[in-house]
């Protein structure tokens, strides 16, 4: 494809340059009547639904794609393959749980991703505070048809919150930056 | 009313995850747009980015080879590319502050945590094209304008020299879109 020149407005100034590109995207803008508005965001919403069906499946294969890395893990020890593995394992499900309809599994895996990222020396990582993560994130999996199942989640992953911070504060006592992120909140808004 | 036509905007999405690439992009042909390219790996992606010229990349953070950040960070590099002005959206299940000053500090145009939404994608994408930042290239920075709002509060020292080192106003055409359910 070829490239379309850039072309850009700079102004100068005593540190820095001030640069506007020109606004390709301007083209795309379309002015439109109140009659004539329909809603994208809705009609995205419903191709979403039409996919909804595979979710289950979906979540499926995360679920024993974490079970693979943990298994990695136990027999070969936090390498940085088995480790990267792990991690991304449950990003991956921490962030798509919503998506696939099983919300409260994302704090479990959260829980989990935060274990393996600031604790400094993972090798430290006690192997049954993994498994402990792991077969948690499964069992809400599993049980997710429960009527509890929501209120299980959240207790279950409360706990492990608490085990993961406390060895997380212990394992971090000389890296007071590294405290502050354990103890601070998010900045994206929901 | 201001909508966009996303028939005319090619998007890049880069992910190592199969799944949510599908996610992504059935939402992107749900607001219209046609054009529609996939990169599994960073690596892949700038490869991507170099052959089909995209208006938006969407890319993840946590990926192989090499991840969202040093993707960022190599297409943001004046005269290595032929648009180092590239839109980027950061989707990602980071949401730390440390994550989002890293990923802006990269010059990422917006950054979207995960749980996607469609609306939360589509006020990303209105803001690109409705209400594009400048630039601003410092010795250590080349990025969109990283300063969005005016604070009239703000006492610390000016840190950029020289004229006009306030907030680059741009024309405020984003109060004329009107976001479905925003």
């Amino acid at each position: 494809m070829a490239p379309r020149k850039n072309t850009a407005a700079i102004a100068t100034y005593g540190d820095h340059e001030v640069i506007v590109p020109e606004n390709k995207l301007r083209g795309a803008i379309l002015v439109k009547t109140e009659g004539e508005l329909d809603d994208p965001v809705a009609r995205a919403e419903q191709a979403l639904a039409g996919l909804s069906g595979h979710f289950d499946a979906w979540m499926d294969t995360e679920c024993e794609r974490l079970d693979k890395a943990r298994q990695d893990v136990t027999a070969q020890g936090f390498v940085k393959a088995t480790k990267d593995a792990l991690f991304h394992a449950a990003h991956d499900i921490k962030g798509q749980a919503a998506t696939f309809g099983y919300p409260a599994m994302a704090a479990a895996a959260d829980s989990l991703c935060r274990l393996i990222e600031f604790t400094p020396m993972v090798e430290r990582i006690p192997l049954k505070l993994v498994d402990q993560h792991v077969d948690a994130v499964r069992a809400i999996y599993r049980e997710y048809a429960r009527s509890d199942a929501e209120d299980l989640a959240r207790l279950l992953t409360r706990r492990l919150r608490e085990v993961t911070d406390e060895f997380l504060l212990r394992e971090n006592e000389s890296r007071p930056d590294v405290l502050e992120q354990i103890r601070g909140p998010s900045l994206v808004p929901e | 009313m201001v909508r966009i036509d996303f028939n005319r905007l090619r998007f890049l999405v880069v992910d190592d995850n199969a799944h949510m690439r599908r996610i992504v992009r059935t939402l992107l042909h749900g607001f219209g747009a046609r054009e529609v390219y996939e990169a599994e790996d960073g690596a892949a992606g700038l490869e991507s980015f170099t052959h089909y010229l995209p208006d938006i990349i969407i890319t993840d953070w946590a990926m192989p080879i090499f991840d969202g950040l040093e993707l960022t960070q190599m297409i943001r590099q004046p005269g290595a590319n032929a648009n180092p002005y590239v839109a980027i959206i950061m989707l990602t299940g980071h949401s730390e502050k440390r994550r989002v000053m890293l990923a802006r500090d990269a010059g990422v145009t917006e950054f979207l945590a995960k749980p996607i939404s469609a609306k939360g994608l589509y006020q990303r994408i209105v803001n690109i094209v409705v209400n594009p930042r400048p630039f601003i290239r410092t010795k250590t920075y080349f990025g969109p304008d990283r300063r969005r709002n005016v604070n009239a509060n703000y006492i610390g020292p000016e840190r950029r020299k020289g004229a006009k080192a306030d907030v680059i106003r741009q024309a405020p055409l984003l109060d004329k879109a009107r976001i479905p359910g925003g």
